[in-house]
């Protein structure tokens, strides 16, 4: 058998197989990146023009709504509310909406995003800058405690699938995967903050203590954290789950994988195994989910602010649509969909970077 | 580069200590429904140093778990039984069922390696192969880096790969057939004394399997490891083996010297193997195939188990199930059949002179 194919085998002494060459992978990648982002900015223009006509489309106008609140609060008559609401906005209705629209587009061009109209005086940008750290920091925190928590569980339950605490918390994460953040919140009120009295849920309300100076120091930082618990605490427990459910299924099959048999026949540590291969592999699919729902971040804290009275932006968000605030409404919009379309852009820059098979060229990912 | 074909192939079956000694070797799988499977039914062989066995047999009869036990790889609901006496070269003596924890660890990959069948799936794809290097020598001495980049770099050279750019290449960076070679210079980079090789070549077209047969002869010629071969491909056996066993439904039912399995195979179901397979020499005969399939080791037949397929079958074998036995042909080789009717099995296919 030997003789007759000797000479072919010879040619098989080879390197790897030619890959594109760096420069033209270089400008792949960057075509890449323009065409996503020419894309990112198409979303952005489509969803601000959605936003600009669909707050209008609601049910009652800023004047009116204001009208109705000063007659409700104070009991004066219909005309003078009106002539007070005359005063104070800067709005003309009757102004045709095209007109209108473009007036906005040309000024959010230019990075203006208008005047709040119910505090005449306070810019979009300045009230977006006021609100918005607070929800990035607590929602931040408790989507990265979460992703870590649910990554370590769903590595447990993976690892001891059907003993009893695989059973127990897969009970439990498909539980609160199923509970939304709003009912958590009202729970916590009810159970931590009534019944057990574990937390002062007056002292805990806002971003901070009134009076403390917002200062980066250790007291600013605890106060801070004080008043973020709650939220922070129905945010992790109503993501925890669903991360360590998706979790334990991407380490199951990883563990069925080839090379983690060979890892194990190659006499390497549990530990090296189980991080290195397993939890490197299974986490893969997991982190453009987690850049995902960080883009979320902003619109999902709407009912848990308002619950707790944290002033972040969906505290504000909830604020400007009861009082029919175009700009404000549509200047927060305008940051939600930025923030998905930035981080999903960033969840795929960040996969190419984790998953080298996607890394050249690029198209492994539709 | 000129391959050496001379390979000793000298049938040592017998003669000093054996380096792996396996005894009644069992290995049962439990089912979803609580009743238990046995894969491998009870398995005897030794391995002598230097030697080259291959395990042949068809797919599903056991060969790839009988590897897997021998490693202590079986998934979560297989279980190995038996006896397994590894005699490392130091002396020691090793019951590799007994062993957990470190050291059976330390007993994988140092003392046995494994090249498995899915070379394409082996590596840890966001992993170069340099990383695959560097944690397999980690995992088992104390190796600088520069050390392992040396060791690993000589191997590479060793299976005709170049170093420089496969060290620094991704898995999927690396076609079929270079994957294999790296794999096998993985399993030689702690110099395992014992390498089990699961159908290295299946996967691969001819040309490649060509040239990987070929490294292993010549690694083979340079380090003297000794080697089972697990494969269904019969020309590989008879290239790479000095000693042949053929498996059927989890046993062993013939194993002897590779020109004696295969000139004179004395097993009904060995015979049927080779006859299925066309020489390279002399005129094509007609080929034979073996009728039915491989019985389901869930519900096996009473008896000899491959008494359905078998055309020397008689009523005796229908209650037999026979002891693996020696039969002398030649003085000096042991050549053992599971068979009562094997002095009727001739192979009168021309032999290619």
């Amino acid at each position: 058998m030997s003789g007759a194919v000797d000479t072919p085998a010879q040619q098989l002494i080879e390197g790897p197989v030619d890959e594109p060459k760096p420069s033209a992978a270089r400008r792949f990648l960057s075509a890449w990146l323009v065409r996503r982002l020419a894309k990112a900015i198409l979303t952005i223009f489509l969803v601000s023009t959605l936003t600009f006509f669909l707050v209008r489309l609601l049910p009652g106008n800023p004047v009116d709504t204001y009208i109705q609140t000063q007659i409700a609060q104070t009991g004066i008559s219909y005309d003078d509310a009106a002539a007070q609401a005359k005063n104070l906005f800067s709005l003309d209705p009757d102004e045709p909406l095209i007109l209108q629209y473009l007036t906005y587009m040309g000024n959010l061009v230019q990075g203006d995003f208008g005047t709040s109209l119910l505090s005449p005086g306070t810019t979009v940008a300045q009230v977006i800058q006021t609100y918005l750290p607070w929800t990035l920091f607590s929602v931040g925190i408790a989507q990265i405690l979460s992703f870590v928590l649910g990554i370590i569980a769903g590595m447990i339950m993976a690892y001891r699938r059907e003993s009893w605490i695989d059973h127990l918390l897969t009970s439990i994460g498909s539980l609160l995967h199923a509970i939304p953040n709003y009912i958590v919140a009202i729970l916590i009120v009810v159970f931590l903050g009534v019944k057990l009295q574990v937390f002062n849920l007056t002292e805990a309300r806002g971003s901070y203590t009134p009076g403390v100076e917002p200062a980066f120091s250790l007291s600013f930082l605890n106060d801070i954290l004080y008043h973020a618990t709650l939220p922070i605490l129905a945010y992790l427990l109503t993501t925890v789950g669903s991360w360590a459910l998706v979790m334990k299924s991407s380490t199951v099959e990883t563990l069925g994988e080839d090379y983690v048999t060979v890892a194990r026949a190659r006499g390497l540590t549990d530990s090296r195994i189980r991080t290195g291969y397993v939890g490197r592999n299974a986490v893969l699919p997991l982190f453009s989910q987690l850049a995902v729902s960080l883009g979320f971040v902003v619109g999902g804290s709407i009912f848990v602010e308002k619950i707790f009275g944290y002033q972040g932006i969906g505290f504000s968000l909830y604020n400007a649509v009861s009082g029919r605030d175009y700009p404000v409404l549509q200047g927060i919009f305008l940051v939600v969909t930025i923030s998905v379309v930035v981080a999903n852009l960033l969840a795929d820059v960040l996969y190419s970077r984790l998953d080298p098979r996607i890394r050249v060229g690029g198209k492994a990912k539709g | 580069m000129t391959v050496p074909v001379t390979s000793a192939r000298a049938v040592r079956g017998g003669t000093g200590k054996p380096l792996l000694s396996i005894r009644d070797f069992k290995v049962e799988y439990r089912t979803g429904s609580g009743t238990t499977v046995q894969a491998v039914r009870g398995v005897d062989l030794d391995l002598y140093p230097g030697e080259s066995l291959a395990l042949v047999g068809e797919s599903g009869c056991g060969k790839t778990t009988f590897g897997l036990g021998l490693l202590r790889l079986l998934p979560r609901l297989g279980h190995a039984s038996g006896q397994v006496t590894f005699n490392r070269g130091d002396g020691t003596e090793i019951d590799v069922l007994g062993l957990d924890g470190r050291d059976l660890r330390q007993f994988r990959w140092r003392d046995a390696a494994m090249v498995f069948q899915g070379a394409m799936n082996a590596f840890n794809p966001v992993l170069k192969i340099r990383g695959h290097m560097h944690d397999t020598m980690r995992a088992h001495t104390k190796a600088t880096k520069q050390e392992i980049e040396e060791r690993a770099a000589e191997l590479l050279r060793l299976v005709r790969l170049e170093p420089e750019r496969v060290m620094d290449s991704y898995p999927h960076e690396l076609s079929g057939g270079m994957r294999q070679r790296v794999l096998i210079a993985m399993s030689l980079l702690l110099e395992p004394e014992v390498l089990i090789l699961d159908e290295p070549t299946t996967a691969l077209d001819i040309l490649t399997q060509r040239s990987v047969v070929d490294v292993l002869h010549e690694v083979r010629e340079r380090l003297g490891f000794s080697m089972i071969f697990i494969s269904h491909d019969l020309s590989l056996a008879a290239e790479l083996a000095d000693r042949v066993a053929t498996m059927y439904a989890g046993r062993i039912i013939e194993t002897g010297g590779v020109r004696d399995m295969f000139y004179k195979p004395r097993h009904p179901y060995t015979l049927g193997l080779i006859k299925a397979v066309p020489p390279i020499v002399g005129d094509l005969p007609d080929l034979e195939s073996i009728p039915g399939g491989p019985p389901s080791l869930a519900a096996l037949p009473t008896g000899c188990s491959f008494h359905p397929r078998c055309k020397f079958a008689t009523d005796e074998c229908q209650e037999v199930d026979p002891p693996l036995i020696p039969i002398t042909d030649e003085p000096g080789d042991a050549h053992d059949v599971a068979c009562i009717h094997s002095d009727q099995v001739h192979l009168e296919r021309r032999t290619a002179s």
